[in-house]
């Protein structure tokens, strides 16, 4: 279908917010190569939409998200096998402990997110990657004041799940 | 006066020209919210801390290169894409609810009568809050839904009948879990072909109830249709010991899709850009290229985890209830979905799955 139109405003929107859209979806992975994969396909998308110029920003950083929470939710055994790999190597290799320890850590909040509700997992990595409270009220069509609450429930149970994983070693 | 929410503790933390005066004055003044104040902050640290990816910038030249050539060989995705990711967003898999469009007819929820809209023969879960699965706007707000032949789901005797009426191998069950007895009822439910035609004055009056402006609709869009197929299909059902269905295994033949005037993919965003639909929904349903294959399967992830697995070398998604009561796997395979759903676990219903011949 070469013929579907892309918009005009697609070079300008790119420029503006490329390496923001990266950004939200590398928190979401912890991996900046797959995040760009991530960046490409949601620009992709934008780019052949008719979503309001003045709405681009939120709708980018929202698709971001969610493609990137979607892949990690597709993947979460791939996941929990990485954590039980990376305990065994720990032990095997003492040279890379240190690599090891910060792919368990990655693996680790990626789990967490993964069970985190969908908004508020969104709502985080959104104001976690600069967006103000009134963007991401905008973008999740909520009130800025609920922003706060949302974002709050979030990091409290994200935190408490590293507690969790940390102590259980 | 009462303490301030901890939505305007957390973002007395890092936007607290956002709090009104009055609240920033009690929290000062609070040893309570003081308190609240220094847990908020310290656990907005560690998260952030934790979500860091760090890295360099994106090369943005680089990645023009590659958006604009992606665009250009429009559907398929950018070609530089690496083989893990694809296999990600790929990773084909079936709908509960194709199955349930299938075997049951038409599904009640208004997300299921946009599903026949966006795709073919896989399906990746999606995941959507029960609220804004709730929230989706009907289909026939925008033009003329007309379904012609009645999926007539029906009892029939045995696997042999059941194969004969419904033109597929129906999988025979080789060990049944614990629980779960006896022999199974058959059910066989007949192709359905649903028509969707865009109306252009339907949509401006579906707006204009909703209060809200329609957006210009694309040239030669007004009367384009879309044409879904589904089934036949066949589901055999075994009751648990107590009695109600304890396993069910279902199998049909895939829904495809086509559309007439215009391109899928100018129907698609056109209906997500229609209002009514939630912001995060329209996103999330737009990230799904016309690729020749993908049908988002909307997942309440309040509700239902997902996650990966394969069944005998083919991609399946296992679906569970946070619950823990009910698990399914589903998977695609040379056009016919197979489902294996029941009130077990998730590895009673994958082994099922494993063991069907």
């Amino acid at each position: 279908m070469t013929d579907t139109a892309v918009r005009g405003d697609l070079a300008e929107v790119f420029r503006r917010d490329y390496q923001r859209v990266v950004g939200v979806a590398a928190r979401v992975l912890g991996s900046r190569d797959e995040a760009e994969d991530v960046a490409q396909e949601v620009f992709l998308a934008f780019g052949r939409s008719t979503v309001p110029a003045g709405e681009a920003t939120g709708w980018l950083a929202v698709a971001a998200a969610h493609t990137a929470l979607n892949l990690i939710r597709s993947g979460r055994r791939r996941t929990s096998r990485e954590v039980a790999v990376a305990a065994t190597a720990d032990t095997v290799a003492p040279d890379v402990a240190e690599a090891v320890l910060t792919a368990e850590e990655r693996a680790r909040v990626r789990a967490g997110l993964s069970r985190l509700p969908q908004k508020q997992a969104v709502a985080l990595v959104l104001r976690h990657s600069g967006l103000s409270y009134a963007e991401v009220a905008a973008a999740l069509d909520m009130s800025p004041g609920s922003v706060g609450t949302t974002v709050r429930r979030a990091e409290s149970a994200l935190r408490k799940e590293l507690i969790r994983h940390a102590s259980s070693d | 006066m009462r303490h301030p929410t901890e939505g305007v503790l957390r973002r007395l933390v890092d936007e607290p020209a956002g709090v009104s005066d009055a609240d920033r004055t009690h929290v000062s003044g609070c040893a309570t919210c003081l308190a609240g104040l220094a847990t908020a902050r310290e656990d907005a640290a560690t998260v952030h801390a934790a979500l860091d990816a760090g890295g360099p910038d994106a090369d943005l030249p680089a990645a023009w290169q590659r958006l604009t050539t992606g665009l250009a060989d429009t559907p398929r995705p950018a070609p530089a894409r690496t083989r893990r990711s694809r296999d990600l967003f790929r990773r084909p898999v079936v709908a509960t609810v194709a199955v349930g469009v299938v075997l049951a007819g038409a599904g009640t929820a208004a997300a299921n009568d946009w599903l026949p809209v966006f795709r073919t023969e896989a399906v990746q879960p999606v995941a959507f809050d029960t609220a804004d699965l709730i929230a989706l706007p009907d289909l026939t707000g925008y033009g003329d839904v007309v379904v012609s032949g009645e999926p007539d789901v029906r009892a029939v005797d045995d696997a042999a009948t059941a194969a004969a009426e419904s033109g597929l191998t129906v999988p025979e069950v080789t060990e049944l879990p614990d629980g779960i007895t006896g022999s199974p009822t058959y059910q066989v439910g007949d192709q359905v072909t649903a028509t969707f035609t865009y109306s252009a004055d339907r949509a401006a009056a579906s707006a204009a109830a909703a209060g809200e402006v329609l957006p210009p609709t694309p040239a030669g869009l007004d009367g384009s249709a879309v044409q879904l197929v589904a089934g036949p299909g066949v589901a055999q059902v075994f009751e648990s010991r107590t009695g109600v269905p304890g396993l069910v295994v279902g199998r049909a033949v895939a829904p495809t899709a086509s559309s007439s005037g215009v391109p899928f993919d100018t129907l698609r965003d056109h209906l997500l850009s229609l209002p009514g639909l939630p912001d995060d929904v329209a996103a999330q349903l737009a990230t799904f290229t016309a690729d020749g294959g993908t049908l988002p399967l909307p997942v309440p992830a309040d509700r239902v985890t997902t996650s990966a697995t394969d069944v005998d070398g083919v991609p399946a998604t296992v679906l569970e209830t946070r619950d823990g009561l009910l698990s399914a796997v589903v998977w695609v395979s040379e056009g016919t979905v197979t489902v294996v759903a029941g009130s077990l676990d998730a590895d009673e219903v994958l082994e099922v799955a494993r063991e069907l011949r």
